[in-house]
C-alpha cells in the first residue's frame, strides 16, 4: 500500500462507494438542483429526498427556523411521488458519476414495500435508505422508528421487495437507539444510518404563535452533532452491520470524528444547504488527513 | 433540467459598506462571476458571520440592488436582527460568500410601460430593474416609506432615467400616504395607455397585496417579489414555501418573483 495514496473506498453490504462522503436526504433535492454548484463525480453518492408512493404537498408554511447552531425544519416530506421520481428525475442521476441512494418512506408497511419493488425494476439505483422516522398511520401514529418491532417489520418487508442493498435510517427520538439497530439488523437490514433529525420547537414571542406551521419541526445542523455521534458510537457497537454516520457534520473534522467512532461512512445534510460545495472540500479533508498520518484506508480511522 | 443559468458560491471582497440611514446600509462587493450572470430581481445568500463558526447558522437572502463595472454587487439592506447587525460590522477589505444569483427574477417586456412600486425596503430590487429597463424605454418608480430619512438612494434612482414618483406616511417627501395612492394617481393619469403598462412590486405583504389589487382592477398584469424564510435559497430545502393559487410555491426557485394571480393572498405572510 503506498502511503501516499489513501484508499478512500467503502463497501455498505454489496454497495461499493469511492469514498465515504454521501449528501443527506432533504439537503440536496434529486440531485439536478445541486448539478451547476457541485462536481457529482467527487462524491461517495447522494441520498435523494424521501419519496413516498403517491406525490406530497408538505406541510403549510412557514417550515423553517433558525436556532443556535441549528436548524428546525417542517418540511413535511413533500415529493414528486416514486413514479415521477423515475420517470423525471432518476435519468438526470444515471448521468452523474456517484452512487445513487433512493430514501423512501410510508404511512404503512405495504406503501414501503411497493416503493421498493419500484425501484428494483428501475434502471441506475444503487441502494435503497429506509426513512423510518415517519408516523405509523395504522397503529396510531407514533413512528415506525420508535418501535424495534414496527421498524424490523418495514425492513422485513423491504428487504424481501427488493434485492438492491437495505440501509435503515434510525430516528434518534427514543430511549435506546441501539435496540432498533439491533431489531432492523436481525431483520435483515444491510446497514443503518443515524441520526434523522431530533424534534423540537420554537416559539415567536412576538406573534405568541409556534414558529413553525407544523408546530414541531426537526432539528439538524451543529447543533446535533455531539448526540449524534454518541450514538453512532453505541451503535457501531451494537450490531455487526456497517453504521453511516449523519448529523452536523459540516467540515473534514467533524467527518473524521464518525470515522473514528466507526462509521463506514458520512451524510452530509444541512450543511450543504448552507453551502453547496461542503461534501467535496469533506472528501478533500479527509484525504489529506489520511497522507499527512499515513492511514491506508478509511476503516483504519477507527478507535477502540 | 432545473435550471440553465450557471450560478456561483464566491468569495467575495467587501469593496464599500456604508450606512445609508439608521439600520439600513449599501454593501459593495466584488463578484464577477455572480455579477456577470444576474438579473434584476434575483437574489443572493450572503454570509453574515466570521469564517468558521457556525452561529448564526444560515446566510441571508438579499436581492441584488445593483450591479456596477467591474463585476461588483451591491445590496440594500435592513438591520432587523442578529444576522444583518454582524454583517454591518463587516468592514471593507474582508471575505463573505455569496452564492447567487438566486432565483427567478423580473421579466419585462420590451413593448410595455413598467412601472416600478417599492415600499421600504423592498426598493431594494428595483434599482437594477430600473437599470435595466431605462436606457431602452420609459419608466417610472414609486418608491414609499414611513418618512423622508428611509427613502435613501432616490438620486441612485433618477440617475437611471426612471420617472421617480415618492410618497411618505408622514408627508416628509412627495405625497402623503402610500404607494397606492400614487399608483392611483399614475394609472388615471395614464388612463388610455394604462393597457400598455406592467406592475412590478416589492415591499411588505399588505403593499404589495394593495398594488396588486389595484392592477388587477385596472386589467394590468403584476409581478411580486416574495419573501419567505429561507435555508439555502438553491432549491434542495423546500422550505422557502408559501401558499399559491393552485399548489404551493417555493420562493427561491419559482420566485422570488411571481404573477400576482399566482398567489393566494388572503394567507397572508
Ligand atoms: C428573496 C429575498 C430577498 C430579500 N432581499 C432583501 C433586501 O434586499 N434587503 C433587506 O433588507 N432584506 C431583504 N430580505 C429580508 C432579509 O433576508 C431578512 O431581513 C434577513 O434575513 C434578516 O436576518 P437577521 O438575522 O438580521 O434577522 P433575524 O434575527 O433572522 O430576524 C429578525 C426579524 O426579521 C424577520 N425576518 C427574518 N428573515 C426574514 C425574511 N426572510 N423576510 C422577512 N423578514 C424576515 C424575522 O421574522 C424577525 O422579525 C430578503 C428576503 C428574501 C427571502
Ligand atoms: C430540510 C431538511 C429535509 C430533510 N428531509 C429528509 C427526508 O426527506 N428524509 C430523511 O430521511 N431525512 C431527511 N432529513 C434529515 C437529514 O437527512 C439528516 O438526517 C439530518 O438533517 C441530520 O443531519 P445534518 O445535521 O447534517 O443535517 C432532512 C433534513 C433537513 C434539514
Ligand atoms: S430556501 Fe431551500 S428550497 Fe427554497
Amino acid at each position: 500500500m503506498n502511503r501516499n495514496f489513501p484508499d478512500l473506498s467503502v463497501t455498505i453490504g454489496s454497495l461499493s462507494l469511492k469514498n465515504p462522503v454521501v449528501l443527506a436526504s432533504g439537503t440536496c433535492g434529486y440531485g439536478a438542483e445541486l448539478g451547476d454548484l457541485l462536481d457529482f463525480g467527487c462524491l461517495g453518492g447522494i441520498v435523494v429526498k424521501g419519496i413516498s408512493l403517491e406525490p406530497r404537498a408538505g406541510n403549510p408554511p412557514p417550515r423553517l427556523v433558525e436556532t443556535p447552531c441549528g436548524l428546525l425544519n417542517a418540511i413535511g416530506l413533500e415529493n414528486v411521488g416514486i413514479d415521477a421520481f423515475i420517470r423525471d428525475k432518476l435519468p438526470w442521476l444515471m448521468g452523474m458519476d456517484t452512487a445513487v441512494i433512493v430514501n423512501i418512506l410510508g404511512d404503512e408497511i405495504g406503501e414501503y414495500a411497493e416503493i421498493a419493488r419500484k425501484l428494483d425494476d428501475a434502471k441506475g439505483v444503487d441502494a435503497v435508505e429506509v426513512n423510518i422516522s415517519c408516523p405509523n398511520v395504522k397503529s396510531g401514529g407514533a413512528a415506525f422508528g420508535t418501535d424495534p418491532w414496527a421498524a424490523a417489520d418495514v425492513t422485513r418487508a423491504v428487504k424481501s421487495a427488493t434485492s438492491l442493498p437495505v440501509i435503515v435510517k434510525l430516528s434518534p427520538n427514543v430511549t435506546d437507539i441501539t435496540a432498533v439497530a439491533k431489531s432492523v439488523a436481525e431483520a435483515g437490514a444491510d446497514a443503518v444510518s443515524l441520526i434523522n433529525t431530533l424534534l423540537g420547537m420554537s416559539i415567536d414571542i412576538d406573534t405568541r404563535r409556534p414558529s413553525l406551521g407544523n408546530v414541531f419541526g426537526g432539528l439538524s445542523g451543529p447543533a446535533i452533532r455531539p448526540v449524534a455521534l454518541r450514538m453512532v458510537w453505541q451503535t457501531v457497537r451494537a450490531v455487526d452491520i456497517p453504521v453511516v454516520g449523519i448529523g452536523g457534520i459540516s467540515d473534514a473534522n467533524d467527518a473524521l470524528e464518525f470515522l473514528m467512532a466507526g462509521a463506514c461512512a458520512v451524510e452530509i445534510g444541512t450543511a450543504t444547504l448552507v453551502r453547496p460545495g461542503t461534501a467535496v472540500g469533506i472528501v478533500e479533508g479527509i484525504t489529506a488527513h489520511m497522507e499527512s498520518r499515513g492511514v491506508p484506508a478509511i476503516k483504519d480511522l477507527r478507535i477502540d | 433540467m432545473e435550471r440553465m443559468i450557471a450560478r456561483f458560491d464566491e468569495k467575495a471582497e467587501i469593496i464599500e459598506h456604508c450606512q445609508a440611514a439608521e439600520d439600513i446600509f449599501v454593501l459593495k462587493v466584488a463578484a464577477p462571476a455572480v455579477s456577470a450572470s444576474a438579473r434584476p430581481g434575483q437574489f443572493c445568500m450572503v454570509e453574515v458571520k466570521a469564517v468558521g463558526s457556525s452561529d448564526p447558522l444560515l446566510r441571508r437572502p438579499f436581492s441584488i440592488h445593483a450591479r456596477e463595472d467591474g463585476g461588483r454587487l451591491s445590496f440594500l439592506y435592513r438591520r432587523v436582527g442578529r444576522g444583518t447587525d454582524l454583517l454591518s460590522r463587516m468592514r471593507p477589505g474582508e471575505m463573505l460568500n455569496v452564492l447567487g444569483p438566486l432565483g427567478r427574477g423580473f421579466r419585462v417586456r420590451p413593448d410595455i410601460t413598467p412601472i416600478l412600486a417599492g415600499g421600504g425596503m423592498g426598493m431594494a430590487p428595483l434599482l437594477f430593474l430600473a437599470e435595466y429597463c431605462a436606457g431602452s424605454m420609459d419608466t417610472f418608480t414609486i418608491l414609499g416609506g414611513r418618512t423622508a430619512s428611509e427613502l435613501t438612494g432616490l438620486e441612485s434612482f433618477r440617475r437611471t432615467g426612471t420617472r421617480v414618483l415618492v410618497a411618505t406616511e408622514d408627508g416628509s417627501l412627495g405625497t402623503r400616504g402610500m404607494v397606492t395612492d400614487v399608483l392611483d394617481g399614475l394609472l388615471k393619469t395614464l388612463s388610455e395607455s394604462a393597457g400598455q403598462c406592467e406592475i412590478h412590486t416589492c415591499g411588505p405583504w399588505p403593499m404589495m397585496r394593495a398594488v396588486y389589487e389595484m392592477a388587477s382592477q385596472s386589467g394590468i398584469p403584476c409581478w411580486v417579489s416574495l419573501e419567505s424564510r429561507m435555508a439555502c435559497g438553491t432549491g434542495l430545502c423546500l422550505g422557502c414555501a408559501v401558499y399559491g393559487t393552485e399548489k404551493i410555491l417555493h420562493v427561491c426557485r419559482e420566485g422570488p418573483v411571481f404573477h400576482g394571480d399566482s398567489i393566494r393572498w388572503r394567507d397572508g405572510q
